[in-house]
């Protein structure tokens, strides 16, 4: 079926009975019939404050019978037309009792379509309009916090949503330090986020918003607001679209084998042990069993370092969590390439630098020689990665 | 496989893309593919019936769903057909592309179907990378995807001022492209001359790396249609030829990033290249190819890359991106689908790198179709530490 301002001839006569009102029907005891040119013919019977509506061939027995076309129809329906003027025009006609069909209008609610327009101001005052009545209090034990809005363009403004006493109120201005503040270039980027038609993710990397203060809290906005729900919807009842959440933790345990695991145990005594190629001489850290590069089985074993220098650190602001334990490594932190004495080329060993010196590092680059580092030994080695804790400067 | 070795010629007959985004909580994974699988079929304008076979591809450790083939069946339609599928990390898409193209080359089917896909909000894409590293060592030190050693040598090499103009000014164009593409995830509408501002004030990852530089992770699905020459000439239907495919792999190593030149470490991106054009005669790669689609998952590594794909050297490949000429309207159209920076479903990104190609050969890419003709085209594929596919589509049958 055709739409018409977005809304179909069906959509009227399908929402009826949940729009009809009983006291505008007292007294009614008539069938009124709908004759919609293309799409139908639907017959409305009201009998002791009760309906029926039903599509039917059969208008016969209506008091009154109204002719138009569904453009007309919806539009007057939902006030996109004028009904006296199409009336007038002869685009809407009655045919029979026009008494009878004025009481019609008495007998249902307005048709409100689901899809109208709404501009950004009008997604902004609903937004904040209805925060507080999204407000999980249960969530809010002991939080008393303040996130400020400052969204920039034509139809932005200032916001502060303030939690205390597992209370939530808004009000329309920033005052003071709020704890953390959201900052969007243009309010519209705010109501597209909101709406989930774009993410926050983007728009920081594109500059066009900023957070300040407490960023970690501006994560947690979920925990104590219900999701916006958009008042326009989809035409439709809107079905709650549902998402499983799941945790999986798994205890995971990994076999070393012969080699990895001779060099882990070398981690032990507070050696750096690595396998060197017989093919081409490289030293490979930690030590793997084969030269990739000349498939041959490496047998040679070598100690080098434990000192060496940096080659490469790897600057690292943003650090993701890890995905086995749920934690986050502290940044920014160093990742290292560290040359060992006694090797050459490439054959780099990576690990981490002690964080207050990250800032420190200075590469090395062919001849050059990099930042000279050492290792720190953790007092419990197990024969693991951890029985180095870190590199620190060698000073 | 060298494309002599092929048993029969191929093609691509049909092509269907979602909507890239990080907002598909409307559909669940099988929904979601089948969005692609129905497209690519109208595409090709056949039906489910006719596909003999199916090669599914993504990577289970983002959404944690082992073996997703199962349930992806109702999506998929491989109910009662052959079914493969396919992990090769960032390169999946562009293996499943190669495998497609290798069941129809050997005669066993006529019809295949590759169906890349990824719904990276539901899981940890981080998470799953990081779980690829070895977990004796490195594991425990890796950092997902971000590194800034890209940025670190080009900026050794250029200079600081002309590298980062450089990567962002490639950045700002792949912005553009995806501007283009009606499917593409993220297009800020970012323009020439926010590039100081965007060096200044992107949020810094890893190095010199930015926010701004990096893929987005997409939620989609990619689905291409494979058939040999004999079915495409009996069905009257004009494929996309799949001229040859080369897939370079090596041992997961950290150290790659090498600092020693005396030391010369082997770049995959450079080997396949160097084979895929020797095999095929080709010297001016540059001059040949009329369109290339690349994995680029981040602008530092994309300008960088494409010295390795062109086998270009010195500058060439800094004066290729600020002279614009790898614009889609430029001598050396790359990525005039936005790329992998536009978006980035990962299982599905190299598959849509093969699809955007033969879009752009077949002349129908709508508003990103390069307008000039298209003959010749590349598409490559990266993953792991350090993986590499190439594949070369034509027009014609020219060899």
């Amino acid at each position: 079926m055709a739409e018409y301002f977005g809304v179909k001839v069906e959509d009227i006569f399908n929402t009826m009975q949940e729009r009809f009102r009983p006291e505008g029907a007292q007294g009614v005891d008539a069938s009124f019939g709908y004759d919609i040119t293309g799409e139908g013919k639907w017959k409305l019977t009201v009998r002791d404050e009760k309906m029926t509506i039903e599509q039917t061939g059969d208008l016969s027995g209506c008091a009154v019978v109204t002719v138009t076309d569904g453009e007309t129809f919806v539009g007057v329906n939902i006030g996109k037309v004028d009904g006296m003027s199409a009336f007038s025009s002869g685009k809407f006609k009655a045919e029979g009792d026009l008494g009878a069909l004025g009481k019609t209008a008495k007998m249902f609610r307005k048709f409100v379509p689901l899809k109208k327009e709404m501009s950004i101001r009008d997604y902004l005052m609903d937004m904040f309009g209805t925060v507080a009545s999204r407000f999980k209090a249960g969530a809010a034990e002991g939080v008393d916090v303040v996130f400020a809005f400052d969204l920039g363009g034509e139809y932005g403004g200032k916001w502060s949503v303030i939690i205390k006493d597992k209370t939530c109120r808004v009000i329309d201005r920033i005052e003071g330090k709020p704890t953390v503040k959201l900052e969007f270039m243009d309010a519209k980027d705010y109501v597209d986020f909101s709406l989930g038609k774009i993410d926050a993710q983007s728009l920081l990397a594109a500059g066009r918003a900023a957070v300040a203060g407490e960023i970690n809290l501006a994560l947690k906005w979920a925990e104590f607001f219900d999701k916006y729900v958009d008042p326009m919807g989809s035409g439709e009842k809107e079905q709650e679209l549902l998402v499983l959440k799941k945790t999986i933790s798994v205890e995971q345990r990994y076999a070393t084998g012969p080699v990895m695991g001779k060099f882990l145990n070398g981690l032990k005594d507070k050696k750096i042990i690595g396998l060197k190629c017989s093919g081409c001489g490289k030293i490979m850290l930690p030590a793997v069993e084969v030269c990739a590069d000349c498939r041959v089985r490496a047998s040679e074993w070598v100690e080098v370092g434990p000192k060496g220098q940096v080659r490469y650190m790897e600057y690292v602001y943003y650090a993701s969590p890890d995905p086995l334990t749920g934690e986050t490594r502290e940044t920014p932190y160093g990742m290292l390439n560290i040359l060992l004495d006694g090797c050459k080329g490439n054959e780099t060993f990576a690990h981490l630098v002690r964080r207050d010196q990250i800032d420190r590092i200075q590469n090395g680059w062919n001849e050059a020689s990099g930042t000279r580092v050492r290792p720190v030994w953790s007092k419990n080695r197990t024969g693991s990665i951890h029985d180095i804790e870190y590199f620190e400067i060698d000073e | 496989m060298a494309h002599r070795k092929k048993n029969r010629n191929v093609g691509i007959v049909g092509v269907g893309q979602t909507k890239y985004s990080s907002h598909r909580e409307d559909v669940n994974q099988p929904e979601m593919i089948h969005e692609a699988v129905s497209l690519a079929l109208e595409n090709a304008g056949i039906g489910l019936n006719d596909i003999d076979c199916i090669v599914h591809g993504n990577m289970e450790l983002f959404e944690m769903v082992f073996q997703p083939d199962l349930w992806h069946v109702i999506g998929t339609g491989a109910y009662g057909k052959s079914q493969y599928r396919i992990t090769t990390g960032g390169t999946v898409g562009a293996t499943i592309a190669c495998a497609a193209d290798n069941l129809v080359a050997s005669g066993m089917y006529d019809i295949v179907m590759a169906i890349g896909f990824e719904k990276l909000q539901e899981g940890h894409t981080t998470g799953g990378i990081t779980n690829m590293a070895d977990p004796l060592w490195f594991r425990h030190l890796q950092t997902g995807a971000l590194t800034g050693t890209k940025a670190y040598d080009m900026i050794r090499e250029f200079g600081e001022e002309r590298a980062n103009r450089a990567a962002m000014m490639y950045r700002i164009i792949m912005d553009k492209h995806a501007g283009l593409n009606p499917n593409a995830h993220r297009s800020f509408g970012l323009e020439f001359d926010q590039m100081g501002d965007l060096i200044k004030n992107s949020p810094k990852l890893v190095g010199d790396l930015k926010l701004i530089d990096m893929c987005s992770q997409s939620d989609g699905a990619c689905a291409v249609i494979f058939m040999s020459e004999e079915k495409a000439k009996q069905l009257s239907m004009k494929p996309v030829w799949i001229r040859d495919h080369v897939t370079v792999h090596r041992e997961e190593i950290f150290h790659l990033f090498g600092y020693d030149e005396k030391y010369p470490i082997t770049m995959t991106h450079t080997l396949a290249a160097e084979r895929l054009f020797k095999r095929n005669g080709i010297a001016k790669p540059l001059e040949y190819f009329d369109v290339f689609e690349m994995y680029d998952p981040a602008s530092w590594w994309a300008v960088d890359w494409i010295r390795d794909f062109f086998l270009l050297k010195g500058d060439e490949h800094l004066r290729l991106v600020e002279n614009k000429d790898i614009m889609i309207d430029g001598k050396m159209p790359i990525n005039p689908s936005g790329g992998v920076i536009g978006s980035n479903p990962i299982g599905a990104t190299a598959l849509v790198r093969v699809a955007e190609a033969a879009m752009q050969i077949r002349g129908d890419a709508g508003k990103h179709q390069i307008p000039r003709p298209v003959n010749h085209a590349l598409a490559s594929g990266f993953g792991g530490t350090m993986w590499t596919v190439l594949m070369m589509l034509e027009k014609e049958l020219n060899w």
